[in-house]
């Protein structure tokens, strides 16, 4: 039988090929059920016109209990966007891959989410700890427990590695 | 496939209203739900049945065509589902059921089959069930019985010290809890005492109120409604577990690194706690490096608060990986300076021997730092080596430290600046006690430490409880050729007063056992209950441990003092002249003051 992670994403994939992806949304690669690859891109007004992200999933086999890892790509050649919520090494501060991740939820909701998220930008900017963030962050954003600021879009991240080192 | 004749051949008390009591292989993951409550709350009709679930599903399928689908057991553990008894099946077999399908009323229909007519999609793992199926107690929303056993409260961490409740996937609304309304007939368990049952097929309920489908509810339900089940009650130990990471991170934070002056460096040996800790090795090296004992001292005075009590969960954490590390982390820092350690006891040696040649007292070790006696040492713990008798010196000295401030003895070497094995003794003691417990290796690991510490007076800095059970242990020990394993094995000898042989490693019987917690060290304690110190009671030394970071006046080491064996066995370890041989029998015989007077 094949894993919960393994029968709901071919469930999603079969659905992203029915129906096709939102506006803006591509699937550019899903070889398997541990790694996809969308491109994303604003529609309409919004600060990033003309410019194409690539977003890279990764499902561990408790998906969908468990959040995928989404992050930006930053190689080859791949520029993740100058946001606030977005690091310079492409990982995204967003609580719903977070804390608010709902096994509702599906690859193709947060791509949608994300794509909002740009879209709602005023100012394109680095996270303030950008430079501290990326220094020290882990390979998979999910290593990282990004503190979730609603008001001031200020958020301390703090890489769990550190946290544990201090507790020792 | 489950029509009646194979169903006789199952139990019905395996199945209920035709689905089973654990997960069927949906999830590969952990099972760290208590199994008892969800079976229980099955039985009881308050939580759907693990259905097997289909992987599509059609209205217009046919009964073969619905067993077709549903999902095979990835082990032999999944069986067909089977009527619970013939009569049911025969009633079925009036076709009747599946109001949505007319045409499948014309063939004889199968109960495990008709129970999913009308199937209900799993918003969370795609996969369709029955139409009894749980939903979400706040905004009614589906969800089978496997997802449901999987959504649970935010695992505490040390990091993150609460344990949120799980919110429900679809609104959020916290405290996710469902309600499940049972259909209308009952086979499988729970069935025989319902009069309805026997004659109550999956057909007639669909009868009756045709398609099962779910009626919205309009009213939401409370997470503390009789009707709820939440995701606290099928794990009912979530308290237990963040209470025991919270202990752990309190435990952590009283912790006190036991350090040993190698000139002008401080070489961590050991961690003070209920629980043996590892230091990293970069930690371990950033302390080393650091002279100042008070950066890494206050670095680490985090004061969790009210550990007390928590002990009984530490079995939670994963410990005996903490202690492995710490282990590894103790010998690489002994390794490291053990040739040096060496080299320097070598010349000691020779001073020392001459020494010991004029005075066969204790004088002579004293005079001689740690370096003396390296070959002297005796193998048993029962026998006193020459090298003992000098680090029962500083034993005394460490009580009288002791009592004032640990802090002040941990930094500076042992009072009596002449013996400086002294002070070196009581911290091996500890790791000795920790080693055994962790490793059995450790008592080599441990005689070549002492040994080293033997060679090198270097002043021992003393966690505070340490001083309390420090004292004792200086006594001979073995031959192994290691001075310093003789001090380590002195304390058993002398805690052991009762007990003729000291035999037993020494390490058992070193302090630091007892200052642990209860659970913590299954051997060390028992050999606390042998030895003198036993008086203490488990909860004695749990205490101890906790006031230990926080408030030295509190230590029990005074009271400890004035209980005999404790006494004793710093007494004794302090004479120089219970040094040599038949200390074990000594002791075994005679009370500590006896021997010192000897």
């Amino acid at each position: 039988m094949a894993s919960i992670s393994a029968r709901r994403l071919s469930k999603e994939l079969m659905e992203i090929k029915n129906d096709g992806c939102p506006v803006g949304i591509n699937l550019i690669k899903a070889d398997d059920f541990s790694t996809w690859w969308f491109t994303i891109e604003v529609m309409g007004e919004s600060l990033y016109q003309n410019e194409q992200f690539t977003l890279q999933f990764r499902f561990d086999p408790q998906y969908p209990i468990s959040s995928p890892a989404v992050q930006f790509i930053v190689t080859e050649g791949k520029q993740a966007p100058v946001h606030p919520h977005v690091y310079s090494n492409g990982h995204i501060c967003a609580s719903i891959l977070g804390n608010e991740w709902s096994p509702v939820l599906s690859v193709i909701a947060v791509c949608v989410t994300l794509q909002s998220m740009l879209a709602s930008c005023k100012e394109k900017q680095r996270p303030i700890d950008n430079d501290r963030y990326v220094k020290h962050a882990p390979e998979n954003p999910k290593k990282t427990r990004f503190h979730y600021d609603g008001e001031c879009q200020c958020y301390r991240i703090i890489p769990i590695q550190d946290l544990t080192i201090r507790f020792l | 496939m489950g029509n009646s004749s194979s169903s006789s051949s199952r139990s019905h008390d395996e199945t209920v209203d035709f689905g089973f009591l654990t997960p069927q292989g949906v999830y590969t993951g952990p099972r760290d739900w208590n199994q008892t409550v969800v079976t229980q709350l099955i039985c009881a009709r308050r939580l759907a049945p693990f259905y097997r679930p289909l992987e599509d599903y059609d209205d217009s399928w046919t009964d073969d065509q619905i067993l077709a689908a549903r999902k095979e057991l990835p082990d032999a553990e999944g069986q067909e589902p089977r009527l619970e008894q013939p009569p049911l099946a025969s009633s079925v077999s009036s076709k009747a059921s599946h109001s949505k399908r007319p045409n499948t009323l014309k063939e004889p229909s199968k109960p495990e089959a008709a129970v999913y007519r009308g199937a209900a999609e799993c918003p969370i793992c795609f996969l369709y069930y029955p139409p009894n199926i749980n939903h979400s107690r706040c905004c009614d929303q589906a969800i089978c019985t496997e997802c449901f056993v999987q959504i649970k409260r935010s695992e505490p961490t040390t990091t993150h010290l609460v344990s949120d409740p799980a919110a429900c996937p679809y609104c959020v609304q916290e405290n996710f809890g469902v309600v499940y309304t049972p259909p209308p007939w009952r086979a499988g368990i729970g069935s025989e005492g319902s009069p309805s049952s026997r004659s109550d097929s999956p057909k007639h309920s669909s009868q009756s109120d045709n398609p099962p489908t779910h009626k919205r509810r309009q009213k939401s339900f409370s997470a503390d409604s009789p009707e709820v089940v939440t995701t606290d009650q099928i794990r009912p130990d979530w308290e237990a577990k963040l209470a025991a990471v919270r202990a752990a991170v309190t435990r952590r934070a009283n912790r006190r690194i036991i350090m040993r002056q190698v000139g002008d460096r401080l070489i961590p040996v050991g961690v003070t706690s209920g629980r043996v800790h590892a230091l990293s090795p970069e930690e371990a090296a950033t302390v080393a490096d650091n002279g100042n004992g008070g950066t890494w001292r206050s670095r680490r005075r985090r004061d969790g608060g009210g550990a007390g009590g928590a002990g009984g969960l530490e079995q939670y954490l994963g410990q005996d990986l903490e202690e492995l590390m710490m282990m590894e982390a103790m010998r690489l820092s002994l390794i490291e300076h053990e040739a040096q350690q060496k080299r320097e006891a070598e010349e000691k040696q020779k001073a020392e021997e001459q020494v010991k040649n004029v005075d066969t007292a204790s004088e002579p070790i004293a005079s001689d730092s740690g370096s003396g006696p390296v070959g002297a040492s005796t193998s048993s713990a029962s026998i006193e080596s020459p090298s003992t008798p000098s680090t029962s010196h500083q034993k005394n000295d460490s009580l009288r430290v002791k009592k004032g401030s640990i802090f002040s003895r941990s930094r500076s070497p042992s009072p009596v600046p002449p013996v400086s094995k002294q002070s070196s003794v009581p911290p091996f003691s500890t790791l000795g006690a920790a080693l055994t417990s962790t490793n059995s290796t450790a008592s080599a690991i441990l005689r070549s430490s002492y040994s080293n510490s033997d060679s090198n007076s270097a002043s021992i800095p003393i966690p505070e409880n340490y001083s309390e059970t420090s004292q004792a242990p200086l006594l001979p020990k073995d031959e192994a050729t290691n001075p310093a394993a003789s001090s380590i094995l002195s304390l058993p000898s002398s805690s052991s007063s009762t007990t003729p042989s000291i035999t037993i490693a020494p390490v058992a019987t070193s302090p630091i056992p007892q200052t642990t917690s209860p659970d913590s060290l299954p051997t060390l304690i028992t050999m606390a209950s042998v030895s003198p110190i036993s008086p203490l009671t488990d909860a004695d030394a749990s205490e101890l441990y906790e006031s230990l970071p926080s408030s030295p006046e509190e230590n029990t080491s005074e009271p400890l003092i004035p209980r005999a064996g404790k006494v004793k066995m710093e007494n004794t370890g302090t004479n120089d002249k219970v040094r040599d041989g038949n200390r074990a029998g000594e002791f075994s015989t005679a009370d500590p003051e006896h021997v010192e007077e000897a």
